[in-house]
């Protein structure tokens, strides 16, 4: 992959971004506020932190399914063991985000050791996180969190959303790691071709591991954030969020075949979804309008990164 | 990525028993399985296995096996279709309208078929010739389809459809249409993945693309054949699954694709492509089945039935890569 | 590792099996209040207003409004019956600009995101049924923080994120209903099973609940079997009804449906296996989806409110709340054509009692 190649999917993004945020800000004097602004980072941090290790999952030419099973058991277990064990809430938070990163390396085990591919491997386990977060809640909610736990999702720091500041740390070490570390350059490798990688001496096993383990982790980390902004548990949280977090993934560049995308790829990807999502409502189209149009700048974006990397290859 | 996969028919210096073991392991896993799920449930709940249960199970999850056949192919040749659930909403809401509007019958069935066609050639041109990954033309797809069903519809319920209109409560010797559509539409396909040219082109795209351009195979227009397969199957698939009860809910139904393409996979179809069988997905949509149906009889409490039926996925697939090292 | 699995599954199922043998799956753990067995109404304590108050709304008396909607879901009959009322509620004022949007599945993390979309784009009024009470509290709170006038209806919220709501019957009497209708169907000893929507929806769970409550007080001897989840989906309505009879043959004497889909999809489950008249099935439904049925006396009777008059209701009374013609403390309302309502437990507002159809009155319905 070469930096030009790489320029290319971000221009063509970064112009359709700025092309999509000029249209709507027309449409509406509501959305280029920094209230508006500000609370949309809210709404999307759980899906953006999850999209971050997505990336690196499909860059190996992986793909993670579970991801909302893993946050919607998270979330369940993080009320159980704060409600129904009488754990201290920090102390299950922090279980629930171990939960969540066991639930990862399970996958990455099922992946790495028995050589399921990922889309099955996550596919079944998919069922199977969601099926455990039904069964251990029995459908029951845990609710009556103390205050200082609502910060993290309902609370501001610096006149900035709580989860905002998590998001973006987040996509600032993604991005160094993806970007400057051998661990990213072995992402690539593993992605491009994992063969020449492991003759070149890279632990693909283990590299694999790290990363579903680490989306794992990520997603548990996304459900405690997720119920302290709804302020409850319900087994059926996340419940299609890979969906939109793959959407952002792959609209930012990233290629499902592996081997190619970069964390600001996602992050322009993600924030042209949301500011779609809200700018469209802002200007009174109806949801399901909003879903149309989605899936169309999906399609189109590829199409044009497409065409236009053909047309430079001459 | 380096999935080591056995292909069909790897070996001629191997038994005729581990070749036939080799090409057709999984569907001998996934038959002893149904068997093995037939005899202990119906030991302990006799009635699992009354006639009226097995029609019910198998007559019931047809619309799956037959969608399943058609994703089996698009797997094959290396794609994937996403969008599957969403296209059989649409699919059925346009049966639906097109009968409660006086049009003739038969083109209330066609009309899908054709649409269905119409829709999944533009998807197989989209990733053919210029080159989109199929996962990310049919995520587009889904929220295209999804978000244009319920723009036009609004959701209203279909209902007053003409008798004769509702296919899958039609009965031949006994039996509900949409079983002897599953074990025709299961033969045929199977007939034409192993004996006809086209066929035996969709293993070699899947397999390897190049190779395959190379031997001659005009591999973008094939895939866009593959992909206009995929449709007329997803077309009957929402015929039978608007016509088993007497009202079309015209929305998206909802892990539609979720669980055709599981029924695929676990079927043996490997998502790298280049391998599998129609039969063995037709056989896991009817296991699938089988255990959704089962779990109820064995009064597994319904709090847990879906850590239970991902729980036996995963013993699915483990049990057949455990046979592919076994095999090699 | 596949002897694991299964010893792991044998596990789960007896743990969960012998664990919650007791009461009714799918209802929640909430307190129950059955009603009296001979239908004395249940004696409702007065409670001060306890609903939330909009901060500095402008002055809306008499002037346009502008009013969304955002049912739980879009795209089902039920909601699509709300949403007419409230459409045919908004014309007859004439100075409401109604308008329903909403997510594709029942979603409480997308429900958030459309109120507060909407709260960003500055709309008068919010109309909500809400997915979970208390999920949807923060953002409904932020609304009313913005001045806007909130009022719920069919799914309530914690009360003091709304300012009311409209309640299209109380829990217990449509617990009582479903269970005496059902008693009367199939014997005072008689066995059933119940479809519903999931065990996390709050009204279902809700209704379970309140009538495993009253079955225990007034039809002690009425054998439940079990509760199966179905979403709000047709086939799989269908398929679980069927397996339902399939498993019990002829113990099985009534089917329950909880929701407006999945009882029309048990009445075609049994008429497809031939056992009219043989199983019963109760529930909650729209009447034109049930007419083919009851038609063909498969089904006796069908309950339900009204939700084209629950959407109307509801639009009247966010129009009352936001001209200040409807204060805390007031103990009713005028809904225009459904006269005066009851202001009931503080800050709800009473639709009437639940609706039985059956085929006397049911071709006079059409929603």
């Amino acid at each position: 992959m070469t930096l030009r190649s790489f320029l290319r999917h971000e221009a063509v993004l970064g112009f359709l971004l700025i092309v999509v945020l000029f249209l709507l800000a027309q449409q509406s004097d509501k959305f280029f506020t920094t209230a508006n602004i500000l609370n949309q980072g809210r709404l999307m941090a759980e899906v953006g932190l999850i999209a971050l290790p997505m990336t690196f999952v499909i860059i190996t030419g992986g793909i993670d399914l579970s991801v909302g099973s893993i946050l919607g058991l998270c979330a369940i277990l993080l009320g159980v063991f704060w409600h129904n064990l009488g754990l201290p809430l920090p102390v299950a938070m922090v279980l629930a985000i171990v939960v969540g990163g066991i639930a990862g390396l399970i996958n990455g085990l099922i992946i790495t050791r028995f050589k399921v591919p990922p889309l099955i491997a996550t596919l079944a386990t998919l069922a199977l996180y969601r099926g455990l977060a039904e069964g251990i809640s029995q459908a029951r909610s845990v609710r009556g969190y103390p205050d200082w736990f609502f910060v993290l999702g309902q609370g501001e720091v610096l006149g900035v959303p709580t989860q905002l500041w998590i998001l973006v740390i987040f996509a600032i070490i993604a991005a160094a790691i993806l970007g400057l570390t051998t661990f990213g350059r072995a992402t690539y490798a593993v992605g491009a071709n994992e063969t020449a990688a492991r003759f070149s001496g890279i632990n693909v096993d283990r590299t694999k591991l790290l990363i579903y383990t680490g989306a794992g982790l990520i997603s548990g980390l996304a459900a405690v954030i997720f119920v302290s902004r709804v302020s409850t548990t319900r087994s059926d949280m996340g419940t299609g969020v890979e969906l939109d977090v793959i959407t952002a993934v792959v609209l930012g560049g990233t290629s499902i075949f592996g081997g190619r995308g970069t964390i600001i790829g996602t992050v322009v990807g993600l924030i042209l979804v949301q500011a779609l999502k809200n700018g469209l409502a802002l200007s009174g189209v109806k949801g399901d309008g909003t879903i149309v149009v989605i899936g169309l700048v999906l399609i189109l974006a590829i199409l044009a990164t497409n065409l236009f990397s053909r047309n430079g290859d001459g | 990525m380096s999935l080591d996969i056995a292909a069909p028919r790897r070996s001629a210096s191997t038994g005729v028993f581990a070749r036939t073991i080799g090409t057709y392991g999984q569907e001998f896993i996934i038959l002893a399985a149904i068997v093995a799920l037939f005899i202990v449930v119906g030991f302990i709940a006799p009635r699992f296995v009354s006639q009226t249960n097995l029609t019910s199970i198998f007559s019931g999850n047809a619309y799956i096996a037959v969608a399943a056949i058609g994703m089996s192919m698009v797997i094959i040749s290396g794609h994937i279709d996403v969008s599957v659930g969403s296209l059989i909403g649409v699919l059925a809401t346009i049966a639906g309208t097109l009968a409660v509007n006086g049009y003739p019958i038969w083109i209330a069935w066609c009309a899908p078929i054709v649409v269905g066609m119409v829709i999944t050639s533009l998807i197989g041109a989209l990733v053919a010739y210029v080159r989109i990954p199929s996962i990310v033309v049919t995520l587009g797809m889904l929220s295209i389809l999804k978000g244009g069903l319920i723009s036009l519809t609004g959701g209203a319920w279909i209902t007053n459809l003409p008798p004769d209109f509702l296919i899958a409560q039609f009965r031949l010797f006994g039996v509900p249409s949409p079983v002897w559509f599953m074990l025709g539409l299961t033969i045929v396909a199977a007939m034409f993945m192993r004996y006809t040219a086209f066929g035996r082109s969709i293993y070699a795209i899947g397999g390897n693309p190049e190779a395959a351009r190379v031997a001659g195979i005009r591999v973008e227009r094939s895939t866009v054949a593959i992909f206009a397969i995929h449709g007329f199957f997803a077309g009957i698939a929402a015929i039978l699954f608007a016509t088993q009860l007497q009202v079309i809910q015209s929305t998206v139904p909802a892990g539609l694709e979720l669980t055709v393409i599981t029924a695929s996979v676990v079927g043996g179809v490997s998502i790298l492509g280049g391998t599998g069988t129609v039969v063995g997905s037709t056989l896991a949509a009817i296991l699938f089945a089988a255990i959704g149906s089962s779990l109820i009889f064995l009064n597994v409490s319904a709090y847990w039935l879906r850590s239970v039926q991902g729980l036996l996925i995963l013993a699915t697939v483990l049990a057949d890569m455990a046979r592919r090292r076994g095999v090699k | 590792m596949k002897k694991k699995t299964v010893l792991l599954a044998a596990g789960l199922v007896l743990a969960s099996s012998a664990a919650y043998a007791a009461s009714w799956t799918g209802g929640d753990d909430l307190p129950t209040s059955p009603l009296a067995c001979d239908g004395t109404p249940g004696t409702v304590a007065a409670k001060p207003y306890d609903g939330g108050v909009p901060t500095n709304p402008p002055d809306r008396n008499g002037k346009k409004i502008t009013v969304v909607d955002i049912p739980k879901l879009i795209g089902i009959g039920y909601f699509n019956a709300t949403s007419k009322g409230i459409a045919d509620a908004a014309k007859e004022l004439g100075n409401v600009d109604a308008k329903t949007d909403g997510p594709t599945k029942a979603n409480i993390d997308e429900q958030i995101t459309f109120i507060d979309n909407y709260v960003t784009s500055g709309v008068d009024g919010i109309l909500f049924a809400a997915n979970d009470p208390v999920a949807i509290a923060p953002v409904l709170k932020k609304a009313l923080a913005a001045g806007i006038n909130v009022v719920g209806y069919d799914a309530n919220s914690t009360p003091d994120a709304r300012q009311w709501f409209v309640n299209q019957a109380e829990f217990n009497g449509i617990g009582k209903t479903m269970i005496d209708s059902l008693a009367k169907e199939i014997g005072e000893d008689g066995s059933f099973a119940i479809v519903t929507s999931t065990f996390t929806t709050p009204n279902q769970a809700r209704w379970i609940a309140e009538m495993s409550a009253y079955a225990e007080k007034c039809h002690p001897n009425l054998k439940w079997l079990e509760t199966v989840e179905a979403q709000e989906d047709n086939v799989l309505s269908f398929n679980q009804a069927t397996t339902l009879i399939n498993k019990y043959g002829d113990q099985l004497k009534g089917i329950v449906g909880m929701t407006s889909v999945a009882t029309p999809a048990s009445a075609e489950a049994v008429t497809q296996a031939g056992q009219c008249g043989k199983v019963a099935v109760v529930g909650l439904a729209t009447p034109n989806a049930m007419k083919p049925y009851v038609e063909k006396d498969c089904v006796k009777s069908v309950v339900l409110w009204n939700p084209v008059d629950l959407g109307y209701a509801a639009a009247y009374v966010l129009r009352a709340a936001a001209d200040g013609t409807l204060k805390p403390g007031d103990t009713s309302v005028k809904a225009g054509k459904l006269g005066e309502l009851q202001v009931v437990n503080g800050s709800e507002i009473l639709l009437g009692a639940p609706f039985v159809f059956d085929k006397a009155n049911i071709g006079q319905f059409d929603f």
